[in-house]
């Protein structure tokens, strides 16, 4: 296709409709969250009259009765063990799975499906089996959880990584003495290097970003940021707060938003991956 | 890598471990996000000024979106998660079985009248100490409603509206003397895209989102006109006029756009919302929003403005649903002393005057009351409003009383928006209370 | 020299084992369990009152379940949902690889700016909208009102299927324009200079070469984003719930009420094996496909 200027001038303009769209509520909210509540219901528009980071310093103000750091402290734990606990099970587990041709037929495929099943489905019978085993409301039964959640893609990605890897350099070590336990620490996870921390990141962003399980599973020492997002909704009493319930999403999606900027690439092979390759 | 597997889980522990430090005192789930919750604050930091060290109380407070069906859970759980716990008049059957009833001391019958404590009995005992009262006023704008009383022409064009719209003489009243007919020709008349003149967009403000509380809001109208749950041998009557007359007067307001187009997704606070951007001229809400609503750093467009009343007439009278909130002991708790020494304090008439000067809204004794109405005049409305106009649903505290709001919000909001007819939609709901109401 | 490589690979197999042990294990207590409570509760009659003894009472659950009119619309609720958010997604993330490609070869990190939707808690955007939508305090509205006099219901019964779909479209098209510009991207250039030189020139390139060269990513993307589609539950719940009489009821909503509000566990977890079992049907029907078509 020739692109004349002009084309090339309706390619911007089509890219920045989409890229305006496709963010307004972010933009949006970060507008609402630097406005006044005055100004808020005086006029809600685009423009902001006077910039005032007051609502973010309500925030903090709240905080005996709407703690969010303690939240926002809920989401990175869980998140981190999440991401963490996946990787940890799955590297092996698919190390034996490309290398040894082990569990190829079930567990493979049984765990690639699950990302096709309503998780809802074990939202129940996990509620009632943490219950037994004092894991509600803990930070530990939500990072069991967002690890199950995780384990699918990060399997896929990993597989999919080392069966790329010449095995060569695992035959030598081996001839050398090496034992697989020695193999997967000393050779293939530093060569792996990438494709975990790209894991890890997707991983980790889709643990922060989880809500079903945190609704359900959590009441007050647990509750991850995307479910305590939604306390300042009624913070008030006598009607939301706007301006703070603006501040509070901005907060809450900060750290994904950052990441995503930073690591996009990585992001973006991931998920291609996990697309394709699943 | 067992060494990272060994971090690893030693991390997870302290972090299970941090999580459930809390368990030394005693804990109250209360009531979130509203003046109940800054008045038990209030109270909780005197307690434990002079409190021992073991019988601290600590706060936790969950969402109130679906607050009541994570306490249902946990309590059928036998979580020891929280000591005390928030209950309310309309659940009381549903979680009596988890709960220890309580003997008040002496001092509680000074403190509460005995139809207050009683919307705290389940079965003839005693489940909680009553903490706040609720109930619904008719919040109208005072300034347009006095132009309306006094403007010649706003009268000639109300009359004008009223003809046209119901077919009906009516003039502009008094707030306290409407019936539902005064509200409608009102609610019409300050609606713009009725009355071009009208100075605000909306005649009135109602909640309609497929949520409990909403109906609850909406039975005050309901009983007015005659409805009941079950008539006095327990037969269901949701099917009788009562309830069809009310349901056709919000389907007709909201139709006509009388009130925001998506009041069907409007609970307190989105409704406050709008009555507090000024342009709406009537709402049908909780008292508890009165507070935030007449303050000027919130909303500086109504503060100073707001009339309240008690809900208006219809054919039998005029009502106001009521309930209870108050705080119980959980029977799996393993601090039962101490929430007990908690919540015998409560019920003191002095921890009780503090907990209405710090917002609550407990229906207090008339010598109690006293002293506090210079600061609470709206409490004094309260315990009136409360004692001539209040009522509750018959079944309205039984076991499964919750889940037949839930059955009423989900057919009556299907009538109101046109999802299914108000004959589909009541003869679904009482065969479906027919079965809840039975199972007892 | 045969058995020796035999014996190796059976010494392998058993240390392969150990390998997936730990995984294995975890989803046998995270997954197996919950199945097996799934499958007990589903045929007994219990309340949270009876979490410990429910009473064995058949398949009256899952009579009650496929009975019940509510669980058939909840299912087409998210079918709908499901099949018209992927399409669009798919149709507006096809348009936009191919005419944005030119800008995003040169200058990838505008792929970062489309992507940033995904960054975002579906949760969170939810109650972003809530907020966006507010005839009072929101700035779609507010726009509404100042140019065009008026704003529309967004949320009522017969608007928030829109609205929503709208939403889930907004936030998910990027993941469709990652995955098909990068199969666009990754089509070898010779491939349509050939095709140039046989007189194949602007759309037809695109309707003779790209497309069917595109059409794995095409089908992969567009089952992921009705997987997750109808799934969908986050955003809806955050900013409508269940909907005026229900009317936004999906799938997991439905089970989530039924559990949690209603208190009828057994019908709850009925429902969700219903769910369980459709899901497999489809999951064995795209693999016999794939699995047919994976050999030409």
């Amino acid at each position: 296709m020739t692109s004349s200027r002009s084309t090339m001038a309706l390619r911007w303009l089509v890219f920045a409709l989409a890229a305006f769209l496709m963010n307004f509520p972010v933009i949006s909210t970060l507008i609402t969250s630097l406005k006044s509540e005055a100004e808020i219901t005086r006029y809600p528009g685009f423009w902001i009259e006077e910039p005032t980071l007051e609502n973010y310093r309500e925030i903090f103000r709240m905080s005996d009765r709407f703690d969010i750091t303690h939240y926002l402290a809920n989401s990175l734990i869980m998140s981190l063990i999440g991401a963490g606990l996946a990787l940890l099970l799955a590297f092996p587990a698919a190390y034996a799975m490309v290398r040894f041709e082990i569990g190829q037929k079930w567990l493979m495929p049984t765990v690639v499906n699950l990302r096709a099943i309503p998780l809802i489905i074990f939202a129940i019978p996990i509620y009632l089996m943490y219950q037994q085993v004092d894991l509600l409301d803990t930070r530990l039964g939500m990072g069991l959880i967002l690890c199950l959640v995780n384990l699918p893609l990060v399997l896929v990605l990993l597989a999919t990584s080392i069966a790329e890897l010449p095995e060569e350099i695992e035959e030598a070590a081996r001839v050398d003495g090496a034992s697989t336990i020695q193999i997967i620490t000393r050779i293939v996870a530093p060569i792996s290097v990438n494709v975990i921390a790209a894991s890890a990141v997707l991983s980790f962003i889709y643990s922060w970003n989880e809500f079903l399980f945190g609704l359900i599973l959590t009441t007050s020492n647990a509750v991850p940021i995307s479910v305590g997002a939604s306390f300042f909704f009624a913070a008030s009493g006598g009607g939301v707060r706007w301006g703070v319930a603006a501040a509070v999403m901005m907060l809450a999606t900060l750290t994904p938003l950052v990441l995503g900027l930073l690591m996009y690439r990585q992001i973006g092979r991931s998920m291609t991956a996990g697309a394709v390759k699943g | 890598m067992p060494r990272i597997v060994k971090t690893l889980a030693a991390a997870a522990l302290f972090a299970a471990l941090g999580a459930a430090q809390s368990s030394a005192e005693v804990t109250v789930l209360g009531w979130p996000g509203g003046p109940e919750e800054t008045a038990l604050r209030a109270v909780a930091d005197t307690y434990n000024k002079t409190a021992a060290d073991a019988d601290k109380v600590n706060l936790i407070f969950f969402n109130r979106d679906g607050f009541f069906d994570k306490l249902a859970a946990d309590l059928g759980a036998g979580s020891k998660e929280f000591d005390i716990n928030l209950l309310a008049t309309y659940a009381l059957g549903r979680y009596a079985p988890f709960m220890d009833p309580i003997e008040l001391p002496a001092a509680a019958s000074e403190t509460f009248s005995e139809k207050v404590l009683a919307t705290m009995q389940y079965d003839g005992k005693q489940y909680g100490v009553p903490t706040d009262l609720s109930l619904h006023f008719m919040y109208y704008r005072q300034d347009l409603i006095d132009q309306l009383l006094s403007d010649d022409a706003w009268k000639a064009k109300y009359t004008e509206i009223a003809k046209e719209k119901m077919g009906k003489d009516l003039a502009p009243k008094n707030p306290d003397e409407w019936t539902w007919d005064d509200f409608e020709a009102t609610a019409y008349f300050f609606t713009k895209s009725i009355n071009a003149d009208s100075p605000t967009r909306y005649g009135a403000v109602l909640q309609m989102k497929n949520l409990l509380f909403n109906i609850m809001v909406w039975h005050s109208t309901a009983r007015s006109s005659g409805g009941n749950w079950m008539d006095a041998e327990g037969k269901v009557t949701v099917d009788g006029p009562g309830f069809r007359t009310a349901l056709e007067l919000y389907k007709r307001l909201y139709d006509a756009g009388v009130t925001p187009k998506d009041s069907t997704t409007y609970e307190y606070a989105e409704a406050n919302a709008a009555f507090g951007s000024g342009q709406a001229a009537t709402m049908l809400q909780w008292n508890a929003a009165f507070g935030d609503l007449d303050d000027p750093a919130k909303t500086p467009a109504v503060a100073g403005k707001i009339g309240t009343v008690a809900p208006p007439a219809g054919s039998d009278g005029r009502f106001t649903h009521i309930h209870g909130l108050g705080l119980g002991i959980n029977a799996a708790s393993e601090h039962k002393d101490g929430a007990k020494k908690f919540l015998d304090w409560l019920a003191t008439p002095a921890a009780m005057e503090e907990y209405a000067l710090a917002g609550g809204s407990p229906a207090l004794s008339a010598t109690i009351i006293e002293k506090v109405s210079g600061k609470r005049p709206d409490l004094v409305k309260l315990g009136n409003f409360a004692g001539s106009y209040g009522f509750v649903m018959n079944g309205g505290t039984a076991a499964k009383a919750l889940s037949v709001y839930e059955l009423q919000a989900k057919e009556f909001t299907a009538y109101w928006t046109g999802e299914k007819s108000l004959d589909d939609a009541l003869a679904a709901t009482a065969k479906g209370m027919e079965d809840l109401l039975k199972q007892q | 020299m045969a058995s020796a490589a035999d014996l190796q690979l059976r010494e392998r197999r058993r240390e392969g084992a150990w390998l997936i042990a730990p995984m294995t294990l975890f989803l046998l207590i995270l997954l197996g369990f919950p199945l097996v409570l799934d499958i007990i509760y589903s045929i007994s009659k219990v309340g949270f009152e009876t979490l410990r003894d429910p009473e064995i009472v058949g398949i009256g659950n899952y009579g009650g379940a496929i009975s019940d009119p509510e669980f058939w619309a909840a299912a087409w609720f998210s079918f709908r949902f499901g099949i018209i958010v992927a399409t669009a997604q798919v149709l507006i993330g096809l348009f936009l690889a191919i005419f944005l490609a030119p800008l995003l070869d040169t200058r990838p990190w505008l792929m970062a700016i489309l992507m940033l939707p995904m960054m975002v808690a579906p949760a969170l955007v939810g109650l972003m909208y809530r907020l966006i939508l507010h005839e009072f305090v929101g700035i779609l509205p507010y726009y509404l009102y100042l140019w065009l006099g008026d704003s529309p219901s967004f949320l009522g019964a017969q608007t928030a299927f829109n609205t929503l779909v709208t939403i889930e479209i907004l936030q998910w098209t990027p993941f469709a324009l990652l995955i098909l510009y990068t199969a666009y991207a990754a089509i070898p250039n010779e491939i349509r200079e050939a095709a140039a030189i046989d007189g194949v020139r602007g759309f037809a390139t695109i309707r003779y070469i790209d497309l069917p060269m595109l059409m794995p990513a095409i089908g992969v993307t567009y089952f992921i984003r009705f997987i997750d589609s109808f799934r969908v539950f986050d955003n809806v719940y955050t900013l409508v719930g269940p909907g005026a009489g229900g009317s936004t009821t999906t799938m997991s909503i439905y089970i989530y009420r039924a559990f949690f509000r209603v208190g009828d566990i057994g019908l709850a977890v009925a429902a969700s094996m219903l769910l369980l079992v459709a899901s497999f049907a489809v999951l064995y029907l795209i693999n016999r496909l794939t699995a047919r078509r994976k050999p030409t």
